[in-house]
């Protein structure tokens, strides 16, 4: 009796650093609609500069929390002002989610700079000894996070609901268009909300911290599991927030005391899934009606990339000739390696651009499925001995029989509800390549997968496996252009752009919807089974889910909707930390800024840039050579 | 009853939101063939009758036939692919795509090839695509919006879209095309235009119903005219009975004692 208590209050501590997550996410999405993935970096930056304040210069426990809290949440406002901001108030929900994905690689990728990547700890507010209650214990920690949070929810609670600028906050999120017209500053209330947010987060972290010890991508884990928490108690609604983080944090401690500390998350995050299917809006819905129809089924502005069909063919002939003659060039074999390696990623971006770019349905669990391909491809040529081409085959049909379970459960979700399924879904694949250790080989991965092969043609060679994933791309990108072009094309751009429209076409928006997964999904299996043959070897962090994040990445930096754009995107990520070994440690924070800046510079991505300026200057030649013929 | 079948026959529907009758107890009837117009001053209840008619929400009581089947429970992809195409108030063109994207995207339900035939870039394949773009040029060319056909459809003017609506809607071969304010943001010779055309639609075989402000159109376009305010029907008829209808007259400029006092 008392070890089950024992795991309950286990449980509530755990969940309580989930709640702590799981409140600035709800406070921002309830004034911007807005799924802020960068809060989980908040909670981080707190907790390190209270290291810094409290270990380091020896500062009494309240002036250091203060003065972390002051830095972080100066320095987020400042990041903000220039990215979130005009992303909240400018670009649809589906892509400013993406580029807080981006900021908080970004913020990961700072923490990284200047804290190193050792973990941290901090000492408890009130000395180690827990507080006991009978049999007992409680740290005392623990009261510290309940009081605090209590006390923050409260203030909160009064800010939005008793205040003129609560109210304010409330109407940007009703109607941000009437608020502005109320002559409320639109760009100064989304900026409140996300410093609030950082707020919330820092002196969460810092009253975390002692928990637990924080890392610099320890971001990403209060993210995802504050994200899950804020879904499965209800979007925008702080009481539900709460109550997810707390149930989720009970739930894993009991996987893990009964089944396996190593599928707690899996438990976790099957009840995500439950909770999506049955009450999509979580358990408790926020209290403040939410206009779904205005935003969620709104029109979706893309920058439209034109070009005349035969200009469209220059620029990839060009590429196609130099690809070609690449092996023959004086090359080290790890450049051509690292080529292999993103002709192999290109593919799963093409999947994700005919799901995102076309369909305009945003899915953050694109690696998911290459770890479906990969593992089942994998295991099906190394433990069974089947060939690779007939793994492969399975592996594909694996992986959409996967998508269209996922699109069967996800058939009433739409906007950012689809994109927390397929983040669940990739999670879930991650924990279960992590927990089946017989099968997957767990956290130590899979060894001595053989080589691609054909009918006893060996693809072992960089040279051969580059013409084979050179030669698949090519084939793939004619085959989805002619798709992309044709009556498929048409209606997945109608459904991205606005789906009630096109369904009085006739346009079945769910089926389009579930077709595009599926070939999605089929491709990232595909690149999922090419990535193991050609590694002969498969770990779950080769396709955990960050490896979902990097690929959005790629498709946003190359181009959306260009098909190709995808290769230059895979080609810049791939490259660039090979090339500059030195600078390895700015890689992960200069990810992040490319994929915010792109967004807000050059949303067309590079690709799209050179096709609309090649075509510009095409047009313009035309339109002298007409005037001289005219004169 | 009547044995002729009723492009759109609508009996004792009514709409309550709450305790707001939106549409209270209207019976009419749209014969196939015809151009009918829908009218009315502001709020009497066209929007509300039009998307309980095109299925966008269902009525509180009355049923709603088209062609004599209750579509009902059918899903709007259903619906159109029973034929009735319906445009927007607002011009919903989609962003994002050009003019002859638009266009052609309205004949999704007659793209019989598969996703799959696509990718094979097969024969079947492109014969189909160059058809299909053979009839959205020539429909652009009959609605005087050839020279828009590669401009991003969403930067047009508004009146402009409403049209390429139009055209997109008619790519999908409705046999009865619900308009809704087609007219607006059109000038005089546009909306002369607008009328001249939906005849020539009318006379190609699609039934119309046209809910609209403009009278002009109204008037010069419809075989039939309904008059709804405050959510009731109250004149329906050809168009030289309605200009003269006392409850029309006094729907539209208020009643004869309320001018007098």
């Amino acid at each position: 009796m008392s070890s089950i208590v024992q795991i309950i209050i286990g449980g509530l501590l755990q969940g309580g650093v989930f709640a702590i997550a799981a409140l600035g996410f709800s406070l921002v999405f309830r004034v911007t609609n807005v799924v802020n993935l960068s809060q989980g970096a908040f909670c981080v930056l707190g907790a390190m500069g209270m290291y810094y304040f409290q270990v380091l210069f020896g500062w009494p426990l309240l002036a250091s929390a203060v003065a972390a809290t002051f830095c972080s949440v100066i320095f987020c406002v400042l990041v903000g002002a220039v990215t979130f901001v005009p992303a909240a108030s400018r670009l649809p929900t589906s892509s400013a989610l993406i580029l807080t994905a981006g900021l908080l690689t970004f913020f990961v990728g700072v923490t990284l700079l200047i804290w190193g990547n050792q973990p941290y700890s901090l000492p408890p507010f009130s000395g180690e000894a827990p507080v006991v209650v009978g049999s007992i214990r409680i740290p005392s920690q623990g009261l510290w996070l309940g009081a605090v949070s209590a006390v923050m929810i409260a203030a909160l609670w009064f800010l939005l609901q008793k205040t003129a600028l609560g109210r304010a906050l409330r109407a940007c999120s009703e109607n941000p268009a009437a608020a502005r017209l109320m002559g409320i500053d639109l760009h100064r209330m989304i900026l409140l909300s996300f410093g609030l947010a950082a707020l919330i987060g820092s002196i969460g972290g810092i009253l975390v911290a002692p928990l637990m010890s924080i890392q610099f991508d320890t971001g990403h884990f209060f993210t995802i599991f504050g994200f899950v928490a804020v879904a499965i108690g209800g979007m925008g609604s702080f009481g539900g927030a709460i109550i997810g983080g707390l149930l989720l944090g009970v739930a894993q401690q009991f996987a893990a005391y009964y089944v396996s500390s190593l599928f707690s998350n899996t438990l976790a995050l099957l009840m995500l899934l439950a909770v999506l299917v049955l009450r999509p809006s979580g358990l408790l819905q926020s209290d403040a009606p939410r206009r779904t129809d205005v935003r969620d089924e709104g029109r979706v502005q893309r920058p439209l990339v034109r070009t005349s069909s035969r200009t469209a063919l220059i620029l990839p002939m060009i590429i196609l000739v130099v690809l070609v003659a690449i092996p023959a060039m004086p090359l080290s074999n790890g450049l051509l390696g690292s080529l292999v390696i993103t002709l192999i990623l290109f593919i799963a971006v093409l999947g994700l651009d005919v799901l995102m770019g076309f369909g305009g349905q945003v899915s953050l669990g694109q690696a998911g499925f290459m770890a479906v391909g990969g593992y089942c491809s994998a295991i099906l040529a190394t433990n069974y001995g089947w060939s690779p081409i007939a793994a492969v085959g399975s592996a594909i049909v694996l992986s959409v029989i996967c998508a269209l379970i996922l699109a069967l459960v996800t058939a009433r979700l739409r906007g950012h509800y689809l994109a927390l399924a397929t983040l669940a879904f990739g999670l879930l694949v991650d924990s279960l390549a992590i927990g089946l250790v017989d099968v997957t080989g767990g956290p130590s991965g899979l060894v001595g997968i053989p080589s691609f092969s054909v009918g006893g043609f060996s693809f072992g060679s960089s040279v051969r496996m580059y013409y084979l994933t050179l030669a698949l791309c090519v084939l793939l990108v004619l085959a989805l252009d002619g798709a992309t072009r044709m009556g498929f094309g048409r209606a997945l751009k109608s459904v991205r752009s606005d789906q009630l429209a096109a369904a009085a076409l006739g346009v079945n928006v769910g089926r389009i919807k579930t077709s595009a997964l599926c070939v999605s999904a089929a491709l990232a299996a595909l690149s999922g089974s090419l990535y193991a043959f050609s590694f002969h070897f498969l770990s779950p962090e080769m396709v955990e889910t960050p490896r979902s994040f990097e690929l959005i990445a790629m498709l946003i930096l190359g181009g959306e909707s260009t098909l190709i754009g995808g290769f230059f995107g895979a080609l810049v990520l791939t490259m660039l930390p090979t090339l500059v070994q030195e600078l390895a440690i700015y890689k992960t924070a200069v990810e992040g800024a490319i994929l915010v800046i792109m967004f807000l510079v050059m949303p067309e991505g590079i690709y799209g840039r050179a096709l609309s300026s090649l075509d510009r200057c095409v047009r313009l030649r035309g339109m002298e050579a007409n005037v001289g013929a005219k004169a | 009853m009547n044995s002729a079948v009723q492009a759109l026959e609508c009996r004792s529907v009514s709409k309550v939101f709450g305790g707001l009758r939106a549409i209270d107890n209207v019976s009419l009837a749209v014969p196939p063939g015809s151009v009918c117009a829908l009218i009315g001053p502001n709020g009497a209840g066209k929007t509300t009758f039009f998307n309980v008619a095109t299925n966008l929400f269902p009525p509180s009581s009355g049923e709603v036939k088209f062609f004599g089947t209750d579509l009902s429970r059918r899903s709007p992809h259903d619906v159109a692919r029973f034929g009735i195409i319906r445009t927007f108030q607002t011009a919903r063109v989609f962003p994002g795509m050009t003019t002859i994207e638009n266009v052609m995207a309205g004949a999704h339900l007659h793209v019989h090839s598969s996703a799959l035939s696509q990718m094979l870039w097969s024969r079947k394949a492109r014969a189909e695509e160059r058809r299909l773009s053979f009839v959205a040029d020539a429909l652009l060319k009959m609605f005087d919006l050839d020279r828009y056909k590669d401009s991003a459809a969403s930067e047009l003017p508004i009146g402009v879209q409403k049209l390429v609506e139009v055209v997109r809607a008619l790519m999908a071969k409705p046999r009865l095309l619900l308009l809704d304010e087609p007219a607006a943001g059109l000038n005089d010779r546009e909306t002369k235009d607008l009328a001249r055309l939906l005849r020539a639609i009318r006379d190609a075989g699609t039934t119309i119903l046209v809910v609209e402000h403009n009278m002009s159109l109204v008037m010069g376009v419809a075989d039939c005219i309904f008059v709804l305010d405050a959510g009731r029907l109250i004149a329906s008829g050809p168009p030289e009975v309605i200009q003269n209808d006392r409850n029309v007259i006094d729907a539209y400029l208020g009643r004869t004692e309320e001018r007098a006092g």
